[in-house]
């Protein structure tokens, strides 16, 4: 008999040709052993399966007829799926492989639209393989390439090995700030925990959003970082004038002379950036610490002291990225020293992101009347241009947190757990198309009571 | 499992004649034409074929389709049938001793139908977007991949003159021999059961977009019926053409056909499931109308004297599939691979006119 509560999670890859899409579903199977798996391939690649089963299917994009233009599903998925779920107690798991062409929207809405898919079936996550040296070349102009990466929950950079690192960090800054709501992985050959990938919980927002809600900001404040092996003394910090007149910068220590180091302090630099900035004048001496220093940047010879007592690795954060101002540190005697490793944060000044996330997170309690018409309106009118959107909120008088999450013009919410202690408030966040930042924000408070 | 008391319906209208368990989910069954055998699919693709020896039956595997089976159909001679599954292939089997007879490449690896015309030896196949038809020596002899998805149903005009064919945009009308282009019933959405009005009048199909749709055969006129709470797939027509009964939810509606039809009318509504109903169908020679749902009910209804369930059976699993054969016999498929027979009772104390 079916049971309630007994859904088989789905997930769905997507990804370009090429970006090793076929070689994660390889690992995939073979690793999981002990767990049945169904594979519906819209693409054929060399998949090798003893115990599961592979089903080739064509993409079949159908649209609803209920008003809303961009509700399209896939009939390929429905029928197929419907038939799967006849044999249901033979399967743990659903995997659904797209075209590197695909549009993910269609995928992710026929969990929606069609009955026995919604009650049987949860949509555990999207994965969404990107081939770090390729997809630059395709990320500009390619709405199925923004659209990937705007639809998932994980995102694995693969195929690390055939670029610098500097160019990676580049690639991750842009895509979190078209997605910062998924989890970017690095990958090469697709090696990565099936933990990372399979049972996501895709309603499980909890997960999804246990990410620091500074990191729902799309942009990082400071655009590069560099770790430097210190000696105690004094160094300087040369700078010449540049496009701005002062700069913000946080001079701070970090574990070890690693990259992974440099990494662990970004999230402490970022709130740092939240803090009332120190003025500082040329000469100033910054300590290492949680100081925000805001270094003025209009003579001709700028020297700004950075002051070591104890040996070690430090980094260094600034709003802007040091060749803007041919700034280089020296030691006491004027020996110039080269940062271990640096990494740059501002994707490229050229790319104003058409895909971007808008994180919400804000205290209070919302009127339910007045969130749901602004969220019908929202959707009526920008639906299209919305492709994800998640969220927690905290509605007045109700003791659970209300948990969503959306495709489209398509909603699907519910009551949650009870609120613990100090713990209610509203985080949502947005994925899309030419979203306005500051509107939806503005729309998001007039609905706080 | 719901625990419903059944005790105040009338339980002995429907009697079991027998029942038989086969391995997996019964995904289709049909009755050769003189009521003597049941030929079955299951959804993993095994097929078996059914002696029914009145009070017992026994069965046996024939053959299947790896990858999974989707439907069986019997020529109108009984001599054959045909069964349909995901290997690309549609299978003729003898129709008395099971014996493979051939295997027809069907054209694309989903084949999701197999139906012989009433009263000729053409077979119909659709697999994929292509559609086949096929003469007595199983030869192909009409093709055309004029459609805009893989196929979802297959249904012949009552005279066997022309076939039709559901699918995403509507439906498809071939005339093979009259006419060289396909006829366009043409509706943006996507229809996945279709079924002929006994007078041929109208085309009804059940929607994806939890729709019916109505389409006047001559004129190709239209009408879209609204409201259901799910996908409909379960439609069936009574005896005399005048009435459409059509699942797509818990409720059974019944909709008025005659004089200038459905559009504009109100359905008259049966409530008793209270689960979505998986199967409805009337009685091909008589006005029982017998529905299941997912909490495994049958119920009986004589819609068109009254709104009351008259009898009811609780099955251990979901029915899947509902097939009458004249004289009264019901075979019921379901989830478990479970196959019950039912014989109906001509009413306790006599008829009442």
């Amino acid at each position: 008999m079916s049971i309630a509560n007994t859904t088989v999670p789905v997930t769905v890859l997507t990804g370009f040709l090429g970006s090793g899409k076929t070689t994660l579903l390889n690992r995939i199977l073979s690793e999981n052993h002990g767990k049945r798996i169904a594979v519906i391939e819209n693409e054929f690649g060399e998949i090798g399966v003893d115990n599961d089963l592979v089903i080739g299917a064509e993409e079949e994009i159908f649209e609803m007829n209920n008003g809303c233009i961009c509700c399209t599903v896939r009939g390929d998925l429905i029928r197929i799926l419907g038939n799967l779920l006849k044999r249901r107690e033979k399967f743990d798991h659903i995997m659904i492989e797209t075209t590197g062409m695909a549009d993910p929207g269609p995928v992710a809405q026929t969990f929606f639209m069609d009955d026995d898919l919604r009650d049987s079936l949860s949509l555990d996550g999207v994965v969404t393989l990107v081939d770090a040296r390729h997809v630059v070349l395709h990320i500009d102009d390619s709405d199925e390439v923004k659209e990937q990466i705007a639809f998932a929950d994980v995102i694995l950079l693969n195929k690390v090995d055939l670029v610098s690192s500097a160019e990676l960090d580049q690639l991750e800054a842009r895509i979190h700030a078209m997605n910062s709501a998924a989890k970017i992985y690095r990958t090469r050959d697709a090696a990565i925990d099936m933990d990372k990938v399979l049972n996501l919980g895709g309603f499980d927002l909890d997960r999804a959003l246990e990410v620091d809600p500074k990191f729902l900001e799309p942009e990082y404040p400071f655009e590069w970082s560099g770790l430097y092996e210190l000696q105690p003394g004094d160094y300087h910090f040369v700078l010449k004038p540049g496009p701005d007149p002062a700069m913000s910068l946080n001079f701070r220590s970090a574990e070890s002379v690693t990259e992974a180091a440099m990494r662990d302090t970004v999230e402490k630099a970022v709130l740092v950036f939240s803090d009332k900035e120190v003025e500082l004048t040329n000469g100033a001496v910054i300590e290492p610490g949680e100081q925000l220093s805001q270094i003025e940047l209009e003579s001709d010879q700028l020297r700004y002291i950075l002051r070591v007592t104890k040996p070690g690795a430090y980094v260094l954060f600034t709003e802007h990225h040091p060749d803007e101002f041919e700034a280089f540190v020296t030691d006491a005697q004027g020996n110039q020293v080269e940062a271990s490793f640096t990494r740059e944060y501002k994707p490229d000044h050229e790319h104003d992101e058409e895909v971007t996330s808008v994180g919400i997170s804000t205290p209070g309690d919302l009127d339910l009347e007045r969130f749901q018409a602004w969220l019908r309106e929202l959707l009526a009118t920008q639906g299209p241009d919305i492709f994800r959107m998640k969220g927690v909120l905290s509605f007045r008088g109700a003791k659970e947190r209300y948990v969503f999450q959306g495709v489209h013009m398509l909603f699907d919410g519910r009551m949650d757990r009870p609120w613990r202690e100090g713990e209610r408030s509203n985080s949502l966040i947005f994925i899309g198309r030419n979203l306005d930042r500051e509107a939806l924000n503005a729309g998001f408070n007039a609905c706080l009571t | 499992m719901l625990d419903l008391d059944l005790s105040m319906l009338n339980q002995g209208l429907l009697q079991e004649t027998w029942n038989v368990e086969l391995e997996d989910y019964i995904i289709d069954l049909a009755w050769s034409p003189d009521a003597s055998r049941l030929a079955v699919v299951t959804v993993e693709g095994s097929v078996f074929l059914i002696d029914d020896l009145g009070s017992e039956a026994i069965f046996k595997r024939i053959g299947g389709h790896p990858g999974g089976g989707n439907s069986v159909a019997w020529r109108s001679d009984g001599s054959e049938f045909a069964t349909a599954g995901h290997d690309g292939l549609v299978r003729v089997w003898h129709g008395r001793t099971g014996a493979a007879l051939q295997s027809l490449d069907a054209g694309d690896s989903w084949v999701s139908k197999a139906v012989y015309a009433p009263r000729r030896n053409v077979l119909a196949t659709a697999a994929g977007r292509h559609f086949k038809l096929w003469n007595e020596q199983h030869s192909p002899f009409y093709e055309s991949s004029d459609h805009a998805s893989t196929i979802a149903d297959v249904a012949w005009h009552p005279d066997g003159s022309a076939v039709a064919v559901a699918a995403y945009n509507g439906v498809t009308l071939h005339v093979p021999g009259k006419q060289a282009e396909p006829r366009k019933y043409t509706w943006k959405g996507s229809s996945l059961v279709l079924c002929w009005s006994p007078d041929a009048k109208y085309i009804a199909t059940g929607e994806q977009d939890s729709t019916v749709h109505f389409w006047y055969v001559k004129s190709g006129e239209d009408a879209q019926m609204s409201g259901f709470p799910t996908k409909v797939l379960e439609l069936s027509w009574d005896l005399s053409g005048r009435w459409l009964a059509t699942g797509g939810g818990a409720s059974i509606c019944l909709w008025d056909c005659s004089g200038k039809g459905p559009a504009d009318r109100h359905p008259r509504v049966y409530e008793a499931h209270l689960g979505r109903l998986t199967q409805i169908a009337f009685q091909p020679d008589g006005n029982y109308l017998a529905s299941t749902d997912v909490d495994g009910f049958l119920f009986l209804w004589e819609p068109l004297k009254h709104d009351k369930v008259v009898c009811g059976v609780a099955l251990p699993s979901p029915p899947t599939c509902l097939r009458w054969i004249k004289g009264g016999k019901l075979a019921v498929g379901q989830q478990d691979g479970k196959i019950v027979v039912f014989e109906l009772q001509s009413r306790a104390g006599g008829k009442r006119r």
